[in-house]
């Protein structure tokens, strides 16, 4: 197939469908989604639970609704959508080779390019879980996706390791089919998701929490008949001694996400090492001309709200890019400082008003985030890891702005710290 | 169950059960093949490293061994038994790295000792042309002894291919087929089993992990073996530079294994902690994964933990463990005629085409008649691995078939024709397919693709999606349907 693309989007889960949205909107001709699954908005469709669109739409939808609001805009846009279709080759030039049962093997050039792949769960060898390898070990996600779209529960005795909040759904949802969590089991001192989930998910359904907890052992085969659970140290290895046996059918896992960048790695975009998506300017331009990232393949977002906007920054710039505008540029970078683990964009120009996404490393209380020399007025009671924090600049307060080194420091402070 | 008659009965579908049907297959001879898994190789087999080395060049070689005399034996023959069955097969080399005089001295007696049974192609290796060949190994290395020979293989492909072609060729192949007594009468062997007796004159045992118990039932345990637990890590396929051969080392603690290897499929795999535990126990611990991790960095320092996507233990038989002078059991049983018993330890892939014929010959001298087929057919097409394939024969082969353009597994590029494929092949379960496919291996281990290959078996089996199981047997996956436990149902 030799056809144009002015925009293509890898990926048509929220980030893909706002992107190619808002190239459409904003000008681009054609704009098409390259999707590998069967259906267009990723995992919204195994999402039926609620707290979809509360910032975005005001609403309180489910992720199908969500989902669906996206598609009719595309379907009225004309986006066009190919399914069963996966990007298998992607380069520096932007030279594309897709994969698709219903186009055959395509290679295109797109002007400009979204990526939009989401993210994946990590496993249990990526947390180093040792024992028996049986059936009913599954990650949250995988788990939520038997339930809600094939219709089939993984077992009756759930253990859940990792307070994730894909993890925190699923004890959820299990329960009220009639399954038994037995704990969710995290290795941290603090819950890894919202605190909406928290409550509304565990404590709500009286599902035992255990913090600074891991497994450490998984028994039987060929299915998983127990584990082995432990109070974690300092470094979140098991404490000898404190091990007691919990007996189950099944064992989830909603230890953390990995934004899935392995096509931006073939196409040379530079990622970040702290966060594992592309390193990119306001604009959302990766390192490589014309490829653009929006969504949890740049940073794992909580709320999908936040990924739909920041996917539209960067629909909105491949067709800026499309039509032969100049990117704004990097003109600063933007340094984790005290208590920040990382901060989206990287590079800002200083030309225009700014949103810094940002995730703190520890919780703290009463707190004011500091860029460079401007210390944001507003006090934030409470910072913890699992919340992004937003951060708005104008052009003003960043013409104000004295980088040192053309680098700004971005840091959380208590009281005390200042 | 009507009693079954075979002439040949080999017990045990793992690689040396899957050579010697094979290698009998080529003649007039009546075989069945039984295997207690549902799938070939699932013992010890689907563990293997998939080294196929030269039997000179490990440490504790003794030429006057039958294993060693079968390793090398199998040396030319491994690479056209690979073309004929369309398995992998690359050949990457060896390199023995050494930091200190000791080690020198140490490759140095194997080098002598392999020269003597004419293995004569290591070379010894200078410190900067190892860091030129090798540029990640330790830059405490102060040379290598580099054997280029050695190859790697993918073991449970080899395993299917075999028992593929064997049953194409007329053996008869029985899966899901526990033997549980084998008794001796005149007129040869009766076997007890889940599916009906069989009846044969010939038995060949290899029974692998269980093949001193086989052995057992007729009192033809005339030898001792130990089982030996072994621990390997995969990393990433993005770390598939990190050696481009096998590296290894002599090891710090004798009866380890400090090696570090490319897999046929692009992955590194390293290990190997072993330890001595209880058979069919195949947990891994997290001082075994501390071990290989520790020691194999000591090889290449970059190797990290965090690029590791997986990891498992396997099993070898070993015969003289605690002597560290390895050796393997195939041989008549002295007490019983017409039984062969088989099991080779390690290095089993490396060692299982002059195995097979081995096994043959000794089948032979116990008084089977061997009369060459005229009509044997040594070739079996593999399943077409859509991913590498030129951007040509991509687009000519989903404009022929479309599901080949329908991507199942994200990781490792497997499309949905090809796990449709293994199935017509014979994969019943999650694992049948991903040892066929690969669907599963890669660095989400089956997060994307797991429910869709559920779906496919399920379809192409004819069977609900709650019927279908990881690897047979109890470990369905969806144990409950929606709404069951609310309606009171288990």
């Amino acid at each position: 197939m030799h056809q144009e693309v002015d925009v293509a989007v890898i990926g048509a889960g929220p980030a893909g469908l706002a992107a190619a949205i808002k190239a459409k909107e904003t000008g681009a001709e054609s704009v098409t989604i390259f999707e590998r699954a069967e259906n267009l908005g990723g995992l919204l469709d195994q999402c039926i639970h609620n707290g979809f669109g509360l910032l975005y739409f005001g609403e309180d939808l489910t992720g199908p609704e969500y989902r669906d609001r996206f598609i009719e805009k595309a379907m009225d846009l004309k986006v066009g959508a190919e399914l069963q279709s996966m990007v298998l080759d992607l380069q520096t030039d932007r030279t594309m080779k897709v994969a698709s049962s219903s186009r055959g093997y395509l290679t295109l050039r797109p002007k400009a390019i979204v990526l939009a792949m989401g993210c994946r769960e990590r496993t249990r060898y990526a947390i180093n879980i040792h024992g028996s390898r049986p059936a009913g070990i599954y990650t949250a996600g995988q788990a939520q996706r038997f339930v809600n779209i094939h219709g089939f529960l993984p077992g009756r005795r759930v253990v859940i390791l990792g307070s994730g909040d894909i993890g925190m759904i699923m004890a959820r949802r299990l329960t009220l089919e009639g399954a038994r969590v037995e704990a969710v089991v995290e290795v941290l001192p603090y819950v890894g998701g919202l605190i909406r989930n928290e409550v509304q998910c565990v404590h709500d359904f009286d599902i035992p929490l255990l913090l600074r907890h891991t497994v450490s052992q998984v028994h039987g085969f060929p299915r998983i008949e127990a584990v082995t659970i432990a109070e974690a140290d300092e470094s979140c290895n098991p404490v000898p001694g404190t091990e007691h046996r919990i007996e189950c059918d099944t064992l989830l896992l909603s230890v953390g996400l990995i934004p899935e960048n392995e096509l931006s790695l073939k196409a040379g975009v530079e990622l970040d090492p702290i966060v594992g998506g592309p390193v990119v300017d306001e604009a959302r331009q990766t390192s490589v001309p014309g490829i653009f990232a929006g969504g949890n393949v740049v940073h794992v977002h909580d709320l999908v709200d936040n990924v739909t906007w920041e996917s539209e920054i960067a629909g909105a710039s491949a067709a800026a890019f499309a039509s032969g505008a100049k990117p704004p540029g990097r003109k600063m970078g933007l340094k984790p400082g005290r208590n920040i683990r990382y901060v989206v964009p990287h590079t800002i120009s200083g030309k225009g008003d700014v949103t810094l996404y940002m995730r703190v490393k520890e919780p703290e209380r009463n707190v004011r985030i500091k860029v460079g020399d401007v210390l944001t007025s507003k006090v934030k009671l409470a910072v913890k890891p699992s919340s992004m924090e937003k951060v708005e600049i104008t052009a003003d307060e960043l013409g104000k702005l004295k980088a040192s080194g053309n680098e700004l420091v971005v840091e959380c402070l208590t009281k005390e710290a200042k | 169950m009507s009693t079954h008659q075979t002439e040949v009965l080999i017990i045990g579908g793992g690689i040396l059960g899957a050579a010697a049907a094979r290698e009998l297959s080529k003649y007039k001879v009546d075989t069945t093949l039984v295997e207690k898994e549902v799938d070939w190789g699932w013992g010890s087999t689907k563990a293997n490293i998939g080294l196929v080395c030269q039997g000179g060049d490990c440490l504790e070689f003794r030429p006057e061994y039958r294993r060693s005399k079968l390793v090398w034996d199998s040396i030319p023959m491994m690479e056209p038994l690979c073309q004929e069955l369309e398995v992998p097969f690359k050949r990457v080399g060896m390199m023995g790295v050494y930091m200190n005089e000791d080690q020198r001295s140490k490759f140095s007696k194997m080098q002598s000792r392999a020269e003597k049974i004419g293995i004569t192609s290591h070379q010894w290796i200078d410190r900067d042309t190892l860091f030129d060949m090798e540029p990640h190994v330790t830059r405490d290395a102060l040379g290598a002894l580099f054997d280029p020979v050695p190859a790697v293989t993918d073991p449970i492909k080899l395993n299917i291919a075999l028992a593929e072609n064997a049953e194409q060729n007329g053996v008869h192949a029985m899966l899901g087929t526990e033997i549980t007594d084998i008794s001796r009468g005149v007129d040869g062997f009766e076997a007890k089993t889940n599916n009906g007796p069989i009846k044969a004159r010939f038995i060949v045992n290899a029974a692998g992990l269980y093949v001193d118990k086989m052995a057992r039932m007729v009192n033809a345990d005339s030898f001792v073996v130990y089982p030996v637990k072994g621990y390997v890590g995969v990393l990433d396929k993005r770390m598939g530079d990190l050696v481009r051969h096998n590296v290894w080392r002599v090891p710090p603690i004798p009866g380890e294994l400090n090696i570090i290897e490319p897999t046929v499929d692009g992955n590194v795999i390293f290990g190997i902690t072993l330890m001595q535990a209880r058979r069919g126990d195949f947990s891994t611990k997290a001082e075994m994964a501390e071990a290989a991790l520790k020691h194999v960095q000591g090889i290449v320092p970059e190797l990290s933990a965090k690029d590791v996507i997986k990891y498992f233990a396997g099993f070898m038989m070993m015969k003289n463990f605690e002597l560290g002078w390895h050796n393997c059991v195939v041989e008549p049983s002295p007490t019983v005629p017409a039984f062969i018993n088989a099991t080779m330890g390690y290095p089993g892939i490396s060692a299982c085409p002059a195995t097979g014929k081995e096994i043959v010959r000794m089948l032979a001298d116990q008084g089977l008649d061997l009369i060459e087929k005229t009509d044997f057919n040594p070739r079996r097409k593999d399943i077409t691995d859509f991913s590498e394939l030129p951007d040509e024969e991509k687009s000519e082969l989903i404009a022929r078939e479309p599901r080949y353009g329908h991507v199942v597994c994200r990781c490792e590029t497997v499309t949905e024709m090809e796990v449709v494929d293994a199935i017509r092949r014979g994969a019943t379960t999650l694992d049948g397919v991903k040892h066929r496919t690969r669907a599963g291996t890669g660095r989400c281990q089956s997060g994307f693709c797991r429910s869709r290959v559920i779906s496919i078996l399920a379809r192409e089996l004819g069977i609900s999606e709650q019927e279908v199981t990881m690897a047979g047997g109890g470990s369905r996956e969806m144990l409950y349907k929606s709404k069951q436990l609310l309606e009171g149902g288990d």
